[in-house]
């Protein structure tokens, strides 16, 4: 933690960066803290309770400015990072990101392929909870599936933390504020709110890496991070794609190889 | 309000028949914004098309729909009469009561509501139309052939003549192709060099055309009438400006035992070389792949050799940028080699040979000038076989296809090898002869009646070697399947035309479609065979099929004709149906967030990136922006993009959204 918070404020005393984005001790958990000055370094923390998605910072341009930035980052942070990258959110020239790796070491990374190649030693796997809910859901039939998804999107009032909380979720206008034409209807009701996570989870099809910060965003406890992960995890397999680790151009959807022979469209 | 005037037409009885064209025309005319609505025979001919001008006239129309057939038959003739109205012509609009409607269903109250309903989607649609303009893109009228076989000579020369500039590229150290290995040409056995070099000269001379050989295309950017090639010039390793083509540094080279491409392999060449004594340009290039100075870092004699000091050891790749805007392929094709057939002894048999070998043998510029000589021991084969379709019209072997070419020269060898070698004996095994063509039949019976060639129809199971000689085992299908078997001198294979090595790779480099087989695929087999699916490329010759000579010439004229024709153009027009990202006024710009996801989900590398910047200078933003002139309106790019930031004209988010809720609302 003392190599972080040093280098911190070398990095801040030295102008290399203008502003650090990490995490400080909050009142029940951690929670974000932007460093400015090299006197609220002292102030940064980095342990396994740090898992809120910083990556949902970085893409704010009134907050990060037109300086060079920082963000220290934990391993789902970096694949949320590696995933802009893909989407042109983010330039190497503007961000150094930080971490401190299995061993208590602190690592620097500028490129893409320094991320990349430190995630790759990471394999995604499922939580107890997250387990525990997709076994059980796995376990349904379609109908079953639809009845118990209907019963919980009842309850979403349509606040939009899934959203906020989101790193992919940057776009300035979201198709739920599109109204010309008005393809979701923005109240909360049963039909409207399985719309919009409907879109919600299409929009995220080969770019969530399964962070889980929406579900931990939700006031009323859906577990909405799972529908996306399942997607990402099926999805995987089919596209030749690695969880977590996106390729650097394109998306499953949306590109193509010509070898693809395509064997499970049938 | 808006003020749409609908028309219904009955296409004679194709609609009326099935549909009550009369109640469509009057509950459409009770729609809200409906300001007149009839219904007519024939709304296509001239007095149906002046119902329409004179309603747009009367009742100030902003919008019509015509109730008729495919928009594919009629939407321009209706658009037209609408423009002469005074109406802009993307205003009016199709719905497609015949294909769609009274073909496909029979006579009853629902097929009369049904037709109802796509009326009612094409009114809402309407009311949310936007007068648009035609698209105009300049042309650059300069055009680009790659390859220089007879085919580019061919369409190159054509294209010249018109009076435009011309760029040939070709792979190899000359131009001339396949047709320049022949010996003589089926069916009148003319000297095939004599009757292209004289070409291959004409367009090295020719003020129109530049030449640029041992080159090859880098990538194509752009679009129709706006291509921007970059060519890779291979290093020639000498300097062509100031080379006399003397040839002494090529009888010096002491690297002579390399096999030479141009004689198939039955001859040799040296590490500098030309390829062949008509070459164009007729100076040489150093094959680095061979050369002792580049392999081991000494030799350098032929720099010793050149009195003019041509010899350029650093010389490197360059990579050139043309600007074009046509592209001609006429990248031609190769044959299988004797390797790819185990029953035939895989290639190891010397004197098995293929097509193309024998050519060389008996071409008067071949390795053994004109006279055919074993390649295992030099002497005159006294019995010859030639076997038909080795390869072709064989699912087996992958080649289900018919080679086309081979029929004709293996007839024309047999009659050869009778010409040249007096008492010989010649059979051909073939499976069919299909000689069809100009005085292609008559050469076959000749090659059979006059010069004595004996054809067997059946096919040859194996060829071995034993005692020097090869053994062909083969059978008589005419004789009840006899089993026949022939001690021969030599044997030559017809062995099938393949696509050319990297056809696949150049046509992922040009976006264009390309068969199972790798030859390239023609934009409609019978009406548009010159054209690609991407407009403004075009084919010529065996890279799209096998074919011969008269055919390859033929099609290298249409694609000229092609090109000469967009070029006749200062401007092209093309339907605004293009997709469109949206822009707002600042701080906002555009919805657009510049995540490209349309970039690489456009198949027409239509998306480009457009940086908005500030009065000062600086970069604000990055978002996309579609090229018009490569959009072709198919909408993947709106279905992808996330914040709806793009839209298709004509095909609006919003428009499409009225037409369902039009049904959804009832």
């Amino acid at each position: 933690m003392k190599k972080l918070r040093d280098r911190v404020a070398a990095l801040l005393d030295e102008g290399a960066v203008s502003l650090v984005i990490g995490y400080e001790e909050g009142t029940k958990r951690p929670r974000p803290l932007f460093c400015r000055n090299s006197e609220s370094s002292g102030k940064l923390i980095f342990d396994s309770r740090c898992f809120h998605n910083l990556a949902v910072y970085v893409t704010k341009k009134e907050l990060v400015g037109k300086e060079r930035f920082a963000v220290t980052a934990p391993i789902s942070t970096l694949r949320s990072i590696l995933q802009l990258y893909v989407e042109n959110q983010l330039s190497e020239e503007k961000l150094l990101v930080l971490t401190v790796d299995l061993n208590g070491e602190l690592r620097e990374f500028v490129t893409f392929e320094e991320i990349s190649a430190y995630v790759a030693q990471f394999e995604m796997k499922r939580g107890e909870r997250e387990q525990e809910i997709l076994s059980k859901i796995e376990g349904m039939t379609r109908e079953e599936r639809w009845k118990f998804w209907m019963g919980e999107m009842s309850h979403c009032f349509k606040c939009y933390a899934c959203r906020s909380a989101c790193p992919l979720c940057y776009c300035t206008k979201c198709v739920v504020e599109v109204n010309r034409p008005q393809w979701i209807n923005p109240w909360p009701s049963p039909i409207s709110n399985m719309e919009w996570h409907v879109n919600r989870a299409m929009h995220m099809v080969g770019r969530c890496t399964a962070c889980g910060a929406c579900g931990d965003a939700c006031p009323v406890g859906i577990p909405i991070d799972l529908i996306t992960r399942k997607m990402m995890e099926d999805l995987a397999p089919e596209f030749g794609y690695i969880p977590g680790q996106p390729a650097k151009q394109g998306n499953a959807l949306s590109s193509w190889k010509l070898d693809d022979r395509e064997q499970f469209i049938r | 309000m808006s003020k749409i005037g609908v028309f219904i037409c009955h296409c004679g009885e194709n609609i009326s028949a099935t549909v009550d064209v009369e109640r469509v025309a009057r509950e459409i005319g009770g729609m809200e914004g409906v300001a007149h609505a009839i219904d007519y025979k024939y709304m296509c001919s001239d007095p149906g098309q002046t119902f329409i001008k004179e309603a747009v006239k009367k009742y100030g129309l902003d919008g019509v729909v015509v109730g008729a057939c495919s928009p594919r038959m009629h939407e321009p003739t209706f658009r037209r009469a609408c423009a002469e109205a005074g109406l802009n012509p993307y205003l009016c609009e199709m719905a497609n009561l015949r294909e769609h409607c009274s073909w496909v269903h029979e006579k009853s109250e629902e097929t009369t509501e049904k037709a109802i309903d796509l009326v009612k989607m094409l009114v809402e649609k309407v009311k949310k139309d936007k007068p648009l303009e035609s698209i105009k893109v300049p042309v650059t009228k300069r055009a680009l052939v790659i390859g220089g076989g007879i085919a580019g000579i061919q369409a190159s020369l054509d294209i010249a003549n018109t009076g435009h500039k011309v760029i040939l590229i070709e792979r190899d150290p000359s131009i001339g192709g396949h047709m320049s290995q022949l010996s003589e040409t089926f069916p009148t056995l003319d000297c095939s060099q004599c009757i292209l070099t004289p070409r291959m000269v004409e367009v090295a001379q020719h003020p129109n055309i530049k030449l640029y050989t041992y080159a090859e295309l880098e990538s194509l950017e752009g679009f129709i009438g706006n291509f921007k090639a970059r060519i890779r010039l291979k290093a020639k390793s000498v300097n062509y400006s100031t080379c006399t083509g003397c040839g002494a540094c090529i009888q010096k080279c002491p690297v002579k035992k390399i096999p030479s491409e141009f004689n198939a392999g039955l001859g040799t060449r040296t590490a500098i070389y030309v390829p062949f004594p008509q070459a164009v340009p007729n100076k040489p290039v150093i094959d680095r792949v061979n050369c002792n100075y580049y392999k081991r870092g000494a030799c350098k004699i032929c720099e010793k050799t050149c009195q003019v000091g041509s010899i350029e050891w650093d010389k490197e790749d360059e990579i050139i940028t043309e600007e074009v805007g046509a592209v001609v392929l006429a990248t031609g094709f190769d044959v299988k080699g004797t390797d790819f057939f185990p029953e035939y002894g895989y290639g190891k048999y010397k004197d098995v040979l293929t097509g193309l070998q024998f050519e060389r043998l008996a071409s008067a510029s071949g390795p053994t000038f004109g006279e055919i000589r074993r390649p295992s021991d030099g002497t005159i084969p006294k019995k010859i076989v030639f076997i038909a379709c080795a390869g072709s019209r064989d699912p087996a072997k992958g080649i289900p296809y018919c080679s086309k070419i081979c029929c004709m020269y293996t007839a024309k060898h047999a009659m050869l090898y009778q010409h040249k070698v007096h008492g010989g004996e010649s059979t051909v095994f073939y499976m069919d002869i299909r000689a069809g063509g100009k005085n292609y039949e008559e050469f076959v019976r000749r090659a059979i009646e006059e010069d004595t060639v004996n054809y067997v129809r059946g096919r040859v199971a194996r060829v071995y070697e034993k005692d020097g000689k090869l053994i062909v085992k083969g059978v008589d299908t005419l004789l009840g399947g006899q089993q026949v078997e022939i001690e021969a001198d030599m044997v030559v294979l017809a062995t099938a035309g393949v696509a050319n090595c990297g056809s696949e790779q150049l046509a992922q480099k040009l976006h264009v479609s390309y068969d199972p087989y790798h030859f390239f695929a023609e934009a409609h087999p019978k009406l548009k065979p010159v054209e690609t699916n991407t407009a403004g490329i075009f084919l010529a010759g065996a890279c799209q099929a096998p074919k011969d000579i008269p055919e390859t010439v033929g099609m290298a004229s249409g694609a000229a004709v092609k090109v000469a024709a967009l070029f006749s153009n200062d401007e092209l027009v093309r339907e605004p149906i293009v997709a469109v990202v949206n822009r707002l006024a600042p701080p906002l710009y555009s919805t657009c967030v510049g995540c490209f996801m349309c970039e690489t989900a456009c198949p027409y590398n239509a998306i480009e990136h457009e940086e908005i910047k500030g009065r000062d200078g600086s970069l604000i933003r990055t978002i996309a922006r579609v090229n018009e002139g490569l959009c072709q309106g198919c909408g993947t790019c709106v279905a992808f993009c996330r914040s709806k930031s793009i839209d298709i004209q004509g095909y609006t988010n919003e428009q499409v959204y009225a037409e369902v809720m039009s049904l959804l609302n009832d």
